[in-house]
């Protein structure tokens, strides 16, 4: 399972004022910078590993923000680094804590599971999120009912409290869209994810309408990809991507399983689902086009 | 979502997609494309490993051309604030838009002149379908994109016409674009049929890179881009470039270097860049 893997560019400061930073994000700079170190005092991630009690792992864990940061640990790092300023130690130091700081999804942590968790981060700290859904309409832009019988098929009959706190962790996630400084939205949805009727006709009806209006907001940019299109771009499953405005920050590619997610950052990996979005975006209706067939498709619900 | 503001349209610059197996064949990620070397220069994420490849070989060739298409985004920017403010122009015809970055036309006009309209055209599927999603008007005017050719001025025209009032006058935008028509396609006749259609009062903006500064470094850089880029470049020098402006009123300071035309500061005005740019208003 890989992870995020440093971009090869010049060292840059991170950006400590991000607006919506997050926790993850601040680990993943974090963990950029403590790798070009390691690496700029040539030392291999075992001999690292060795210095702060642990192993190569621990550091590859590390150096891709998985983790939090002890504080001892990086202070024993910078030293072997051989950054003594003191300054630079400071700053370094008060990312780190800023990192270990909760986001406000923690309280929801006994419905999270681990493998979600740093998705949530990323979406928080996106400045663009490309999605490609074949199946159902994204948790940004679900309605409450839609995302109860989503839920209900997900994780089957839990219990109603289980239920309402995923649904309500979904709607808290949707704040997001409307909050300061909103990340610009800009989702491609198969034509089968509209038509399946989730919840029934009514639910599904009054989804269609929530996606129609969502699509009006000015950093939301929606397009349905028709059945008579799209099978050149065969994506095989949904995916999404997320992009940083720090510079140095890789695009991360969001790939999620029934057990388990996968977080691709090697260029070779993002250049691929890139082209794959390219396509199927140029393949799709036209945003124009696509408000005229969300209201064909609703009208037929 | 373009369609707020004026005017009610029938599908400005909208419509239906080519079928999927067309839009296929011309996304090509295999060969360099300028687009998407210029965001590589620009320091953005939208390129492959062809344009990078590239664009690094231009890099190692003239090292300046990380500013150079820094300065003529900025020259674009400053254009276009003289143009919707001074000039009163509300009108803008983009050619050779790009993938989007900060500081887009329509974003500048609208910002000095609320209803401003703008239509993006570009050829390259990959930048039409960015410019349709990201370029987009909020209640202060209207955007409309237009896939075509600039070798090709009637469709361009024609198209434009749905969104863009002829009767009035409208500000023509060639930022880095005429580099990749060479002399056999006859660059000059083009720029004059675009003028022929847009009344007096309307103004050209041209920014091209030049042929006579940096001369041994941007010839390097051209042979090694023609090799690579599907899109081939022509440097022209200044003469050669002053002539696209001819029978038109060249604005001050004329045409000079775009990091000269009209800086906001000093340091704007002594960055390097080896384009050549002006503003001129047809009589």
């Amino acid at each position: 399972m890989s992870a995020v893997q440093p971009s090869d560019e010049l060292p840059r400061e991170p950006a400590k004022d991000e607006p919506r930073g997050g926790p993850t994000v601040l680990r993943i700079m974090l963990g950029n910078q403590l790798r070009r170190l390691r690496e700029a005092a040539d030392i291999t991630p075992d001999e690292a590993g060795y210095e702060i009690r642990g192993s190569r792992s621990k550091i590859s864990r590390i150096e891709h923000g998985r983790v939090g940061f002890k504080e001892r640990d990086i202070e024993d790092l910078l030293t072997l680094y051989g950054v003594t300023d003191e300054q630079m130690r400071a700053g370094m130091l008060a990312l780190a804590r800023q990192a270990n700081s909760p986001g406000w999804w923690a309280k929801y942590n006994d419905i999270l599971p681990e493998w979600f968790e740093p998705y949530l981060g990323l979406e928080m700290a996106a400045s663009l999120i490309r999605n490609f859904e074949i199946q159902f309409v994204h948790g940004l832009f679900q309605t409450e009912d839609y995302a109860r019988a989503v839920t209900a098929l997900g994780y089957g009959p839990v219990s109603t409290d289980e239920t309402e706190r995923r649904v309500s962790l979904r709607m808290r996630r949707q704040e997001l869209l409307t909050g300061v400084d909103p990340p610009r939205v800009w989702f491609v949805i198969d034509e089968a994810a509209l038509r399946r009727p989730i919840g029934g006709r009514q639910v599904m009806r009054a989804q269609l309408k929530h996606l129609l209006e969502a699509a009006s907001l000015p950093n939301v940019t929606i397009q349905v990809v028709p059945f008579r299109r799209g099978g050149h771009a065969a994506a095989g499953g949904s995916f999404t991507i997320l992009r940083f405005a720090a510079p140095d920050l890789p695009d991360v590619v969001y790939l999620e399983h029934l057990t388990s997610a996968l977080y691709l950052d090697d260029r070779r990996d993002v250049d691929h689902y890139m082209e794959v979005m390219n396509r199927l975006s140029a393949e799709a209706h036209t945003p124009v086009a696509t408000t005229k067939f969300l209201k064909e498709i609703m009208q037929e619900m | 979502m373009t369609s707020e503001g004026s005017p009610p349209d029938p599908d400005p610059g909208d419509g239906t997609p080519p079928p999927a197996h067309e839009v296929a064949l011309e996304i090509d990620t295999s060969v360099a494309h300028v687009a998407r070397v210029y965001d590589y220069w620009l320091g953005g994420k939208d390129n492959f490993a062809a344009d990078r490849a590239a664009g690094q070989q231009a890099i190692e060739a003239y090292p300046d051309i990380v500013y150079s298409v820094r300065a003529n985004r900025a020259f674009l920017a400053r254009t276009v604030r003289y143009l919707a403010g001074e000039a009163g122009i509300r009108q803008f015809l983009d050619i050779g838009t790009g993938i989007p970055t900060a500081n887009n036309t329509h974003e500048v006009a609208q910002e000095v002149a609320p209803g401003s309209n703008v239509v993006y055209v570009d050829n390259d599927p990959v930048v039409l379908t960015h410019a349709r999603a990201l370029l987009v008007s909020g209640q202060h005017g209207h955007t409309s994109y237009i896939d075509a050719d600039l070798r090709d001025t009637k469709p361009i025209l024609a198209e434009a016409a749905q969104t863009l009032d002829f009767s009035q006058p409208v500000a023509i935008m060639l930022m880095a674009i005429l580099q990749h028509i060479d002399e056999a396609e006859d660059p000059y006749a083009i720029v004059n049929s675009l003028l022929a259609a847009v009344p007096p009062g309307s103004y050209l903006a041209i920014s091209h890179p030049a042929g006579d500064i940096e001369t041994e470094a941007m010839a390097q850089m051209a042979e090694r881009l023609n090799k690579l880029m599907a899109e081939k470049v022509t440097f022209r020098t200044r003469p050669q470039v002053a002539r696209f402006f001819d029978g038109l009123e060249l604005v001050e300071p004329g045409m000079v270097r775009v990091q000269e035309w009209r800086p906001a500061s000093e340091i704007e005005a002594k960055s390097p860049a080896a384009l050549w740019g002006g503003v001129a208003r047809k009589p």
